[in-house]
């Protein structure tokens, strides 16, 4: 389910099925202009993802708002932030949570982050409509979507 | 003195304009949902249209094959591109079925042979629905209805696809 109300009311009626939470995990910046291009291309990318795979496990799994930081910013300190996405999240009684990301500098502090990073390699496209970006985004999918089974 | 007054004056247009604004904004707002029902305009584009779904009719066999394809679906503010799936395949008295891959219990995705634990029945990953190969739910496991079929035709060889019915509950 998504974080719009009318899914929020499906799961509101059938709590005890879901049981995992996918946060897509989105740097921000507009401070270089060279990289911009990449990071909005990064972050379409990201939101697609996390939209498929909602749709193949709409039932268990419930997407939430992006989790989105200053790309420079200190990650001890977005390490303190997420974690109280977590325990915010947890009021409820979720067994698994994933973060999605293409930021590889999240991979150092894995351990201290109170969920699963799920880090994938960027996929790099000039466009994201084309049918090459689609089978690999399905692709994907498939594979992140039996990574999250694996878990269950 | 002159100036000031001119300032008041400036900021009262202002809020005038402001509330006007607001006010039609409200106006807006209550009166959207019905003229979504009402206006043909706003209705999705592709209701009862039936798509080419790139699979030949020859092709079909009695095993379900995915298929895929995409649909340009106008949604209240949004127009995109959707894109579809079924289970095709035909059946014993060589009908062309093609069922829907959302499981009706909580919409995860349910496919062919999904768990090596039930061969020969479409499986839900999330919390172990089964359905038998025609789409009919297995009685003990949480979907409460058949998934639903798609309506379909055939034209110059081609399948084509259209809405997906719901089926009566088992
Ligand atoms: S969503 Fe398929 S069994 Fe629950």
């Amino acid at each position: 389910m998504r974080w719009v109300k009318d899914d929020i009311q499906t799961y509101k009626k059938g709590k005890e099925y879901f049981d995992t939470v996918i946060v897509p995990v989105i740097p921000f910046h507009l401070s270089q202009d060279a990289e911009l291009d990449k990071s909005t291309s990064l972050s379409e990318v990201m939101n697609i993802l996390a939209h498929e795979i909602e749709k193949e496990l709409s039932g268990r799994v419930l997407l939430i708002p992006g989790y989105h930081y200053i790309k420079q910013s200190d990650k001890e300190e977005e390490v303190k932030r997420i974690n109280s996405w977590v325990e915010d999240i947890q009021k409820q009684p979720f067994n698994h949570i994933f973060f999605l990301t293409f930021d590889p500098s999240w991979k150092k502090y894995e351990r201290e982050l109170e969920g699963n990073l799920l880090w994938l390699p960027g996929i790099q496209s000039d466009n994201i409509h084309s049918d090459e970006m689609h089978s690999m985004i399905r692709n994907q999918v498939a594979q992140i979507g039996e990574l999250i089974r694996s878990y269950w | 003195m002159s100036e000031e007054k001119q300032q008041v004056s400036r900021r009262q247009f202002l809020n005038y304009t402001l509330t006007g604004v607001g006010g039609f904004m409200a106006a807006g707002l209550l009166i959207s949902p019905i003229r979504m029902a009402i206006d043909p305009v706003l209705k999705p584009s592709s209701v009862g249209d039936y798509a080419n779904v790139g699979l030949a009719v020859e092709d079909i066999t009695t095993e379900p094959t995915r298929v895929d394809w995409k649909i340009d679906q106008v949604d209240g503010w949004y127009e995109s591109e959707v894109s579809k799936a079924a289970w095709v395949f035909k059946n014993e008295d060589d009908e062309i079925m093609a069922l829907s891959p959302t499981c009706t219990h909580l919409g995860c995705v349910v496919s062919w042979e999904g768990s090596e634990k039930y061969p020969n029945e479409f499986f839900c990953p999330c919390h172990d629905g089964r359905y038998y190969k025609d789409g009919t739910n297995i009685e003990g496991t949480p979907p409460t209805r058949p998934l639903d079929r798609f309506e379909h035709k055939v034209e110059n060889g081609m399948l084509y696809l259209g809405n997906a019915q719901e089926r009566g509950g088992a």
